[in-house]
């Protein structure tokens, strides 16, 4: 995508161009489709519901624009946006759906949106500091906000109850990434016919299986349901999302997975290797959690 | 995946070049055909015939390479088309022929991303057999028990809580946060001043109802009860009366209650008739003509039993039964006269 340089009229024109094009390009995660259906709903002035709003409008401040914009505000007016922005991050978490820059520029910073990168940045110190979590940027380009624990989930954390869908995304996740990372769906609704879960049928646990797996846990960005090009009946491929490259630990899976088979899991070395590079790329964690 | 072309099969323009994005682009027409075209117009209806051949036969490879993508040979497919290409002389075979390759190579690259060689190889059938352990599937459970869970694999079930084990085994994987909720529910600061307003206003109004309320409805219950009461005793001095008069012969029930006049005043009469049955004040038997027959009991005749012998009927009296009865038993007046003042 050609980058936006801020002056001049022409700006507006491209930034139009920009909008009409991102509104009739078919997104893999159809946050564009959402957008367009938005538009044409008109306006809700409920404050309930929150509108969407295309981040092609927000440019990043400059660092001389953030410290003037910082000047004119008090502490305390600054606090309470970081605080205001923390609880907001904690809400929209719940669900486990990415956070938009542009939600929360609109709902939370409004006018100080000139501010954005200084209180985002005290943001990130809150969070790991009060609760040790981390906000990742999981999509540079959509700007697109997750929030995971800075921290390794204990050992004996098993006395929590899981949640089976964590379960299920287990699976699916293991299956795309011994199978190199790219796996057709039918191999993918196979596996789990062969686990009584039937992307056919209504699950007792999980309902609609076909629905959770390429709608919830793609919206998650957990996993990517991708069109394979020139298939005639359309057939989709899986892969990692986005969120799953940054909280799954691929070395944790493998380790899982030994124990499943009761094999040394070095002797997936493909896939040990990349386990290995993925957990090196990662920041060194402290000691164990008592999160739970 | 290389192809071979026999040289002599088409002079120009190959459509592998620009075809590798979008198989449907068709080159221009009037360029290719100029150029291929090498048989002048001799016998156009078999050439079309041929042609028409050449089309279906590749877009029935086409079709087999995207209904079969699992199985398929691509190098058999490719083989088939090379021999077919070798016919063709005209824009609109070559640019199914592109299309194939298109479709032909997409499959490919498939297959090649799914090879995976090396290291210990990974199947899915296995794995699930050992995550469905881990779960607690109970594998020596009769067939004839799971045959009811439907159609995958049957042989033993899943415990309940299988996906729950998965999961709590499986979230150490994960460096997930856990859901932030509200202990109480979340609540903004504002509303409360509002509100005590609200009450006071509505206060004031409910009461004044109130007061109006009790006075109306005291009158109601004293009328309704009284008057049912009043009734029973009247109809009672009614019987006794009849009764003082000729205490050997006995009164018919029908001749007793029945209202020639009026169905409703008949109904009414029954209904007063079963409270003084009910209470002990009156009797009920059947005569020598197995006629029902009703009296006053007497003090004297309490003493046969203490305890009354209860028995229970229901009497049922239709608008036809009551003329009947009426027609039968000639009754011509009332024995109960109504009531003179009715507060209906």
């Amino acid at each position: 995508m050609c980058q936006i340089k801020t002056g001049g009229s022409c700006s507006l024109i491209l930034q139009l161009i920009k909008r009409f094009i991102a509104s009739y390009t078919i997104n893999k995660s159809s946050s564009a489709g959402e957008m367009t259906q938005r538009k044409s709903s008109g306006k809700r002035s409920s404050t309930a519901v929150e509108e969407e709003e295309d981040d092609s409008r927000f440019t990043q401040p400059t660092t001389s624009q953030v410290q003037k914009g910082m000047e004119k505000l008090t502490k305390a007016q600054i606090d309470e946006k970081t605080t205001e922005l923390v609880q907001y991050i904690l809400m929209k978490d719940q669900k486990k759906i990415p956070i938009k820059r542009a939600d929360i520029v609109k709902n939370v910073l409004k006018e100080y949106k000139n501010v954005f990168p200084e209180i985002m940045n005290r943001v990130q110190q809150r969070f790991e500091q009060v609760f040790g979590f981390k906000v990742v940027e999981i999509d540079t380009k959509n700007h697109v906000y997750i929030l995971i624990n800075k921290l390794e989930p204990a050992e004996g954390s098993e006395m929590t109850s899981g949640n089976p869908k964590t379960g299920l995304l287990f699976v699916i996740l293991s299956l795309v990434y011994m199978k190199g990372g790219v796996v057709p769906e039918g191999l993918v609704w196979n596996t789990l016919k062969k686990m009584r879960v039937d992307p056919g049928e209504r699950h007792p646990e999980f309902g609609d299986v076909k629905k959770l797996v390429t709608d919830e846990f793609v919206r998650q960005r957990y996993l990517e349901y991708t069109k394979v090009p020139h298939t005639e009946p359309v057939k989709y491929d899986f892969t990692w999302g986005q969120r799953a490259e940054v909280e799954v630990s691929k070395h944790k899976i493998l380790e899982f997975l030994g124990e499943l088979h009761s094999q040394d899991p070095q002797r997936w070395s493909q896939q040990y290797k990349d386990a290995s590079s993925q957990r090196s790329s990662r920041a060194p964690q402290p000691s164990t959690s008592s999160q739970r | 995946m290389k192809r071979g072309r026999c040289p002599d099969s088409g002079d120009a323009d190959p459509p592998q070049n620009g075809t590798s994005d979008d198989g449907m682009r068709v080159r221009d027409p009037e360029a290719g055909a100029s150029n291929i075209d090498s048989q002048p117009d001799t016998n156009d209806e078999v050439d079309s015939a041929h042609r028409r051949d050449i089309r279906s036969r590749y877009r029935v490879l086409i079709s087999s390479i995207q209904k079969n993508r699992e199985d398929i040979k691509i190098t058999e497919v490719l083989d088939e088309a090379n021999v077919l290409f070798k016919e063709v002389h005209q824009a609109r075979e070559a640019a199914l022929d592109s299309q194939l390759l298109v479709v032909a190579s997409d499959l490919g690259k498939e297959k090649a991303s799914q090879l995976f060689s090396e290291g210990l190889s990974f199947d899915p059938s296995t794995f699930v057999q050992h995550t469905l352990s881990f779960m607690g599937l109970n594998w020596l459970e009769e067939e004839g028990e799971s045959s009811d869970e439907g159609a995958a694999t049957s042989h033993g079930s899943l415990p309940r809580n299988a996906w729950r084990r998965l999961a709590r085994r499986a979230e150490a994987c994960f460096r997930s946060t856990p859901a932030f909720h509200f202990m109480y529910g979340s609540f903004q600061a504002e509303p409360p001043p509002p509100k005590p307003r609200v009450e006071r206003q509505r206060k004031a109004p409910t009461k004044e109802a109130k007061r109006i309320m009790p006075t109306q409805l005291k009158k109601m219950e004293e009328s309704l009860q009284e008057a049912t009461e009043k009734e029973v005793e009247r109809i009672l001095g009614y019987l006794q009366q009849y009764h003082a008069q000729d205490p050997t012969s006995p009164i018919s029930y029908y001749e007793f209650v029945i209202n020639p006049h009026s169905f409703s005043r008949t109904v009414e009469n029954i209904f007063h008739t079963s409270f003084l049955v009910r209470d002990g004040l009156a009797r009920m038997y059947m005569d020598e003509d197995k006629m029902p027959c009703i009296g006053p009991v007497e003090d004297g005749m309490a003493g046969d039993g203490r305890a009354p012998v209860r028995k229970q009927c229901v009497i049922a009296i239709s608008l036809q039964g009551w003329r009947e009865l009426r027609r039968d038993l000639d009754i011509q007046e009332s024995m109960i006269q109504p009531p003179k003042s009715q507060t209906k």
